[in-house]
């Protein structure tokens, strides 16, 4: 039986795409309007939750690039492979989103906020990790090259968001930073829409995954 | 070994003198391309000179890192070296600290050119620059010698080393133009000593990072 047709396989992206369905429902039915900003606070339940898949992703390229390092096994590799386009696609969609949100709400489509600009610098960095992985030469080599990379990038996150947050200060910071403290109607969706996304970025990265390994295969055989 | 392969680099480029050539006469291309593209009076001049300076850096640094890589590209001279046994780690920090001498000496000959064709006047502790552009410059190259090391072979190294580094070392380019200013400001130290900080750890953090990842990127 194939992996595609396989029982568990389409169990899993049954229950993630009703849960998906669900979390759109509740952000656009059940959710109340925020009194300040409108409509326009909705894509929150969609831009942090992507960003936060984005982060995780980029970080789980790290631990792909330390264990393909450390163990020099193929399927490392494609896990950081996999893990950083998923990374880049939600990336992609938290700059597309962030301007969305700040239009009405800052008045500019875009701010040197310190997460938005370190969101952009390592969308940049890995935009170059594709083309490292596409003109890097032998597949082999490149497979290192591209494990340290993604160790560079992701150790790099630290100081690039402390040197954004500093070098413009006058600049306010996103508003979920008090998540937290809202009232359980704007909080409980939240969460879940975090949780629906990371099951979308596993079951993305499984398949992806597949994917690569056939593609390993059929290039040895 | 550290001192013979940084010798061997130092060597070559006496020798040849073609990366701080080149290095020096791009900058100052650089900065008669600054100067044709801002007309305005040496007041404002000077609210942009740290910013200018940075960048004209960063391109000339990326032109001494790609020279400085294919020496060892040609006749095949970095696979002979990676076949000697000496310790990766150490390549790496030859070349950085070699990219870093010359990034330095070529500083020292584009300074009067840039102060000269910018129309700028600097009134301040030259040591304390001295110190920052230093500390910067090592900044610059750890991470652009880590990228060189992974871009060298790539059939695009000369497209990927500057679109890798710029962002990797976007940390530094700040700090330093940061305290740059602060610096031309005559600002007390307290307030740009954040900007040293960062620098500070960025190249501390990278030349680790750089130092062990040598060891596993330079397999054959």
């Amino acid at each position: 039986m194939s992996f595609f047709s396989h029982k568990k396989n389409q169990i899993w992206l049954g229950i993630v795409s009703c849960l998906m369905l669900i979390d759109l429902y509740f952000i656009l039915f059940v959710t109340p309007i925020h009194p300040e900003q409108q409509w326009a606070q909705r894509i929150f339940y969609f831009h942090v939750p992507t960003a936060w898949t984005g982060f995780l992703a980029y970080f789980l390229v790290m631990i792909g690039g330390i264990l393909f390092l450390w163990k020099k096994d193929q399927k490392w590799d494609n896990f950081g492979l996999a893990s950083a386009e998923i990374g880049t696609l939600f990336t992609a969609l938290v700059l597309v989103t962030g301007p969305i949100w700040a239009k009405p709400v800052w008045g500019h489509a875009w701010t040197w906020e310190p997460r938005l600009t370190t969101t952009l610098i390592l969308f940049l960095i890995f935009v170059g990790y594709f083309m490292l992985r596409a003109y890097g030469g032998h597949p082999e080599r490149v497979s290192r090259y591209a494990a340290a990379l993604g160790i560079i990038a992701f150790a790099d996150v630290p100081i690039i968001f402390i040197s954004v947050k500093f070098w413009l200060p006058e600049f306010q910071s996103h508003p979920q930073v008090e998540m937290n403290k809202q009232a359980p109607e704007y909080l409980y969706p939240f969460l879940f829409s975090l949780f629906v996304f990371t099951m979308v970025y596993l079951i993305m990265l499984r398949y992806r995954m597949h994917i690569l390994n056939l593609k390993n295969k059929a290039l040895s055989e | 070994m550290f001192l013979t392969l940084l010798k061997k680099d130092l060597l070559l480029e006496l020798r040849s003198k073609e990366i701080v050539i080149s290095m020096l006469t791009f900058g100052v291309t650089v900065i008669l391309t600054f100067a044709f593209s801002f007309n305005v009076s040496s007041d404002i001049m000077s609210t942009f000179a740290p910013g200018l300076f940075w960048i004209m850096i960063l391109f000339i640094s990326v032109l001494g890192l790609q020279r400085s890589f294919a020496y060892e590209k040609e006749f095949d001279a970095y696979s002979l070296m990676l076949t000697s046994p000496v310790d990766r780690g150490l390549i790496f920090l030859s070349k950085w600290m070699s990219g870093t001498i010359f990034l330095i000496i070529t500083e020292c000959a584009v300074a009067l050119p840039f102060v000269l064709f910018l129309q700028l006047t600097i009134d301040i502790n030259m040591l304390h620059l001295c110190a920052v552009i230093i500390l910067a410059d090592l900044g610059i190259m750890v991470g652009g010698s880590l990228v060189s090391g992974l871009a060298m072979r790539a059939k695009m190294s000369a497209v990927l080393l500057p679109i890798l580094m710029f962002p990797i070392v976007s940390p530094v380019l700040i700090a330093a133009v940061k305290a740059t200013i602060g610096l031309l400001n005559n600002d007390p130290y307290v307030y740009w000593q954040l900007w040293i900080r960062i620098m500070g750890s960025f190249t501390v953090i990278f030349a680790l990072i750089g130092y062990t990842l040598y060891d596993h990127i330079s397999e054959e």
